[in-house]
C-alpha cells in the first residue's frame, strides 16, 4: 500500500501558452468554417433550412455535452464523491462554456421559421393538433423558455465553478458543503430545464410527435457523450504533460465504467421508447420511427444501435481496456462520433426524409461549433488551475485505488 | 456487551474526513455479541411473540382466502369486465417493487463504493427475498386454476403448447424468477462468512449441524477471502442490471397495450425509480423499530437514516417528474382520450385514490428535505409508512382508473373489492413480516464481516484504498457469552 501522494503544486496544471494558442487556433478553424457554413446553407438555395438544421443538430451536440458536464459536477457535490476530484476542473471547464452557448443559441431563433413547422402562424391554423398545442409551442413562450433555461444553468454555473475557483485561492471546506447544499436544489432544477430545452429544441422538430421519455434519452445521451469527452479530454492534458502524476489509471478506470454504464442506460431508454411504440403500433406514434427506418435511415439507425451499444459494450465490458489508454482513449473518441450521429438521426430525418448521408453543411458547422466551444473552454480556464487544488478531498482523489 | 455509550452524530459532514460509520469504537468482538445476540438469546423478547402472532394470524389469514378462492373460483374478487385485473395485479407490482431496495443496497450501491451499505444490506436483501415471495402468490393464483400454472413455463410437450413469447406475462416469468435467483444467491454467499460466525459459535448440537452445512466449510482463509470478494463482485455486476430489468419488464404488461394511462413511454425508468423508492420506505419501516428495540444505534446510525430519507427523496422526486411528464405529454400529446384519462384521475370517481396517491409519494416525502426530519426516526418512520400507502396506491390508481373508463362510455365500470380482496392484501403483509421474524431469529440480520471491514480496525482507512473490504481475521471472543447463564 503506497501512502506517497503526488504533490499537486509539483504538477503542470496552468494551460499558459499553449492554452492561448490553442484557443486562438481552435477559435480561428471554427469561425473559418461556420463562415463556410453559412455559405454552403446560402449556396443551397432552400432558404438557408439546411444550414439550421445542421446548426440545430451541432448545438444540441455541444450544448449535450455542456450539461452533461454539469450534471458530473453537481453529482460529484451531492454524492460528497471523493475520487472525481482530480478531474472535476476540468468538467468545471466544460460546464462553464453555457453562458457562451447562450450567444450561440442566437442562430437558432434566426433560423425558428426554417426548424420549427409550429412557429407558422398559417401551419398552426390550418392543423388541429398543432392548434392545441399553440399555448406551449409558440414564439414568445419559446424565447421565454430559453431565457429561463439560461439563467438556470448560468446560475448554476456561477455556484459549483465560482465557489471551486473560490476554493483554490482559500481552501475553505465550508464551500464544499455549501455547494452539497446547493447540489440538490440544483440537480432539480437540471433535471427539468433540460427535459423542456430537449423537447424544444428537438422533439418539436416534428411537432406532431410525443414521448414521455425524451428527455431522459437525451438525458443519457448527453452524459455518455461527456464522460466519453472527459476521457478524451484527460488523455489529451496528459499527453501535453498537465496533471501527468494526479490522473492515474485508477481514474480512467472509474470514468470508463461510467462511460460503460450510462451506455447502456441510453441504450435501455432508446430501447424503452422503440419497443413500447413498436408494439403498440399506433400510427401517430410510430409515424417517427418510420421515417427513421425507411429511405435509407434504417442503416444510420442500425449504426446507433451497434455503434452506439453493442460495440462500445463489448468493447469496454472487462476490467483490462478500461485501464488501458489507448482502448478507452479509441471508444471514447468514437462514442464522440456516435453521439452526434444520435442528435443527427433525432433531427435530419424532420428535414431530408428520403436522404440519410450528412451533407457538407453538417460537417463544417460540426466543425464550426465544436471549434467556437473548445476555444470558449480554453479561454475559460486559461488563468485557472486544471485542478481543485485545494479541495478538501483532494488528497482522497490522488491516493484513490479502485479495489 | 459495553454498555451504550453516548454516541455521536455522525450524520454532519466535514468534506476534510470520512464519517466513522460505526459508533462507540467497538472492537470487532463488540459487534458479533451485539448482532448473534437477537438470534442466540435462548427466547425472544416478548415483543417479538406478539409481533409473531398477529403475523402468523394474518398468514393463515392469506392462506384461507387462498383456499376460498380456489373452491369458489375468481367470482369472490371484485374484479370484473371492464377491471378485469385489479388487486392481484396491485399487489404483484407493490411487492415486486418492494424487493427492489435490497438489490439496489446489495449491487448498484456496492458498485458506487457506498460503505455505508454493509450495516442494512442484509437487511434489505433479506428483505427482497420475501417481498418477492410475497410477489410470486399473485400471478400463481389469479388465474384461479394454479394447477395448470406449469404452462407458463416453456416445457417442451406432445401438445406443441408454447406459451406466448410476445406476451410481456411471460416475461414477466423470466424476468421476476431471473431476479429471485440471483438476489438469493447475492443473499446466501454474502451470508457465508456470518453463518460460519454462527457456527463457531452454537452451542448446541443441531444448530452446529445447521449453520455448518450453511456455512459450506467456511474457514476465513486468505483464499475463501479471495474467492468470497471475487463472487460478490460478479455476483453485483450481474445483479446491477436486474434491479432495472425487473421492474422494467414488469411497467411493459402495461405499457405495451394501448391503453391510454397505459401506454406511454416513461414507464420502464419510473417503475423502476418507484420501486427504489417503495422499497426504500418498506426497508426504513422495519429497521427503524428493530433498530429502538435491540439499539443498534450505533450500526445502523443518523448518518445511515440520513442517507436513506436522502434516496428516497431523490427517487420521489424522479416519480414526482414522472407524473408530471405523463400529464403534460397527456396534453401534448393533443389526443383527447389520454388527456381525458388523466383528468378522469385527478376528477373522475377515483380521485380519492389518485389524491392519496399524490399526497403519499409527492407530498409527504417533500419534509424529507428538512435535515431534522431525516434524523428524527420517528419522523422519518411515519414518512416511510405514508409513502408505503402511496406506492400501493399508485399501482391502484394506474391499473384501476386506467381500465375502468377507457375508450367506449358503454363500457365503462367500476371496481368495488371484496373482503376477500382485503383479507388477501392484509394476509400477504403477514407472510412477508412472519418471515422476516423468523429470519431475524435464525440468522444475522446485520452483516457482520462487512460491518467490521468498515471499522476503523478494517484497514479500509490506512492508506490509499477503497473497496468491499480486507478482512484481518476475529478478534478472539472476549466475552465468553454474554448470555452463558441464560442458555442452559
Amino acid at each position: 500500500m503506497d501512502t506517497q501522494l503526488p504533490d499537486i503544486f509539483q504538477e503542470k496544471r496552468l494551460l499558459g501558452e499553449a492554452g492561448d494558442t490553442f484557443w486562438r487556433r481552435a477559435l480561428a478553424v471554427g469561425l473559418i468554417a461556420l463562415a463556410a457554413s453559412v455559405a454552403l446553407g446560402f449556396a443551397a438555395g432552400d432558404h438557408g433550412r439546411s444550414f439550421f438544421f445542421a446548426y440545430a443538430v451541432s448545438f444540441a451536440y455541444v450544448l449535450s455535452l455542456s450539461l452533461g458536464a454539469l450534471f458530473f459536477v453537481v453529482l460529484q457535490h451531492l454524492t460528497r464523491a471523493g475520487w472525481s476530484v482530480v478531474v472535476r476542473r476540468v468538467a468545471e471547464g466544460v460546464a462553464a462554456t453555457l453562458p457562451v452557448l447562450a450567444l450561440l443559441f442566437v442562430p437558432i431563433l434566426i433560423g425558428l421559421h426554417q426548424l420549427y413547422h409550429w412557429s407558422h402562424a398559417e401551419a398552426v391554423a390550418a392543423d388541429h393538433l398543432l392548434h392545441g398545442k399553440s399555448p406551449y409551442l409558440n414564439v414568445p413562450f419559446f424565447v421565454v423558455r430559453w431565457v429561463l433555461y439560461a439563467v438556470t444553468w448560468g446560475l448554476t454555473v456561477r455556484a459549483f465553478v465560482g465557489r471551486s475557483l473560490a476554493q483554490d485561492a482559500s481552501g475553505a471546506p465550508e464551500l464544499s458543503l455549501e455547494m452539497q447544499k446547493r447540489a440538490a436544489p440544483a440537480m432539480l432544477l437540471f433535471g427539468l430545464t433540460l427535459t423542456f430545452a430537449s423537447i424544444d429544441l428537438l422533439m418539436s422538430l416534428d411537432a406532431h410527435w410525443f414521448s414521455t421519455i425524451f428527455g431522459v434519452y437525451f438525458f443519457a445521451g448527453s452524459v455518455v457523450g461527456f464522460f466519453a469527452l472527459l476521457a478524451v479530454l484527460m488523455l489529451m492534458l496528459q499527453r501535453a504533460g498537465y496533471l501527468r502524476h494526479a490522473v492515474t489509471v485508477e481514474h480512467y478506470h472509474d470514468i470508463g465504467k461510467l462511460l460503460f454504464a450510462f451506455i447502456v442506460f441510453w441504450a435501455y431508454i432508446g430501447f424503452s421508447q422503440y419497443m413500447l411504440y413498436w408494439y403498440a403500433n399506433i400510427p401517430e406514434e410510430t409515424g417517427w420511427f418510420l421515417r427513421r427506418q425507411t429511405n435509407g435511415w434504417g442503416w444510420v439507425s442500425l449504426l446507433l444501435l451497434f455503434g452506439h451499444f453493442v460495440l462500445p459494450f463489448v468493447a469496454l465490458l472487462s476490467r483490462a481496456p478500461k485501464r488501458n489508454r489507448k482502448v478507452l482513449g479509441a471508444v471514447a473518441a468514437w462514442m464522440l462520433v456516435v453521439h452526434w450521429v444520435d442528435l443527427y438521426w433525432i433531427a435530419l430525418p424532420e428535414l431530408r426524409p428520403q436522404d440519410p448521408l450528412p451533407h457538407l453543411v453538417d460537417l463544417t458547422t460540426a466543425v464550426g461549433l465544436v471549434g467556437v466551444w473548445l476555444a470558449s473552454a480554453a479561454f475559460i480556464m486559461r488563468k485557472r488551475s486544471l485542478v481543485a487544488e485545494r479541495d478538501p478531498r483532494l488528497a482522497e482523489s490522488l491516493g484513490f485505488e479502485n479495489a | 456487551m459495553a454498555t451504550a455509550p453516548v454516541l455521536l452524530d455522525n450524520s454532519h459532514e466535514d468534506p476534510r474526513r470520512r464519517a466513522p460509520l460505526v459508533l462507540g469504537e467497538p472492537d470487532f468482538g463488540a459487534i458479533t455479541e451485539q448482532v448473534c445476540a437477537i438470534v442466540e438469546k435462548p427466547k425472544p423478547p416478548r415483543a417479538w411473540y406478539v409481533a409473531f402472532g398477529i403475523s402468523l394470524t394474518l398468514t393463515g389469514v392469506l392462506f384461507a382466502m387462498i383456499g376460498l378462492l380456489f373452491l369458489q373460483g375468481t367470482g369472490v374478487w371484485g374484479l370484473n369486465m371492464p377491471v378485469a385485473w385489479a388487486f392481484d395485479i396491485t399487489n404483484f407490482v407493490f411487492w415486486v417493487g418492494i424487493g427492489h431496495a435490497g438489490t439496489l443496497i446489495s449491487a448498484i450501491l456496492f458498485l458506487f463504493r457506498q460503505r455505508w451499505r454493509t450495516a442494512i444490506n442484509r437487511f434489505a436483501e433479506t428483505m427482497t427475498i420475501f417481498a418477492v415471495m410475497c410477489a410470486g402468490i399473485f400471478p400463481t393464483i389469479h388465474t384461479g386454476r394454479p394447477w395448470l400454472d406449469f404452462y407458463l413455463l416453456p416445457i417442451p410437450n406432445q401438445m406443441g403448447m408454447w406459451p406466448n413469447f410476445r406476451s410481456p406475462l411471460l416475461w414477466d416469468v423470466f424476468a421476476v424468477s431471473t431476479y429471485f435467483t440471483v438476489s438469493l444467491l447475492f443473499w446466501f454467499v454474502g451470508m457465508v462468512p456470518d453463518l460460519a460466525t454462527l457456527r463457531d459459535r452454537a452451542e448446541s448440537r443441531w444448530k452446529q449441524i445447521l449453520y455448518g452445512i450453511l456455512a459450506l466449510g467456511w474457514r476465513g482463509s486468505g483464499r475463501h477471502w479471495h474467492r468470497y470478494e471475487r463472487v460478490y463482485l460478479l455476483l453485483a455486476a450481474l445483479a446491477t442490471p436486474l434491479v432495472l430489468s425487473v421492474h422494467s419488464v414488469v411497467s411493459f404488461d402495461f405499457a405495451v397495450a394501448q391503453l391510454p394511462g397505459w401506454h406511454t413511454t416513461i414507464f420502464p425508468p419510473y417503475f423502476v425509480a418507484g420501486a427504489i423508492f417503495g422499497g426504500f420506505a418498506m426497508v426504513l419501516t422495519l429497521l427503524i423499530p428493530m433498530r429502538a428495540y435491540f439499539k443498534l444505534e450505533n450500526i445502523v446510525t443518523t448518518r445511515h437514516l440520513d442517507n436513506m430519507a436522502k434516496i428516497i427523496l431523490a427517487t420521489g422526486t424522479m416519480v414526482g417528474y414522472a407524473y408530471a411528464m405523463e400529464f403534460f405529454m397527456a396534453w401534448y400529446s393533443g389526443n383527447p382520450t389520454e388527456t381525458f384519462v388523466f383528468v378522469n384521475r385527478a376528477l373522475g370517481p377515483y380521485a380519492w385514490a389518485y389524491w392519496t396517491m399524490v399526497f403519499c409519494n409527492v407530498v409527504v416525502p417533500q419534509v424529507l428535505w428538512l435535515r431534522k426530519a431525516r434524523t428524527t426516526p420517528l419522523a422519518l418512520f411515519v414518512v416511510a409508512m405514508i409513502v408505503n400507502v402511496g406506492m400501493w396506491f399508485e399501482r391502484f390508481v394506474i391499473i384501476v382508473t386506467s381500465l375502468s373508463r377507457d375508450f367506449l362510455p358503454s363500457s365503462w365500470g367500476m371496481f368495488t373489492p371484496t373482503w376477500v380482496d382485503l383479507l388477501t392484501l392484509f394476509g400477504s403483509i403477514g407472510l412477508f413480516l412472519t418471515l422476516f421474524l423468523l429470519f431475524m431469529r435464525l440468522f444475522p440480520l446485520f452483516a457482520m464481516a462487512e460491518v467490521k471491514s468498515v471499522m476503523p480496525q478494517g484497514g479500509l482507512d490506512i492508506g490509499p484504498h477503497h473497496g468491499h473490504g480486507q478482512y484481518w481475521g476475529e478478534i478472539p471472543r472476549q466475552h465468553e457469552t454474554q448470555f452463558a447463564e441464560d442458555d442452559r
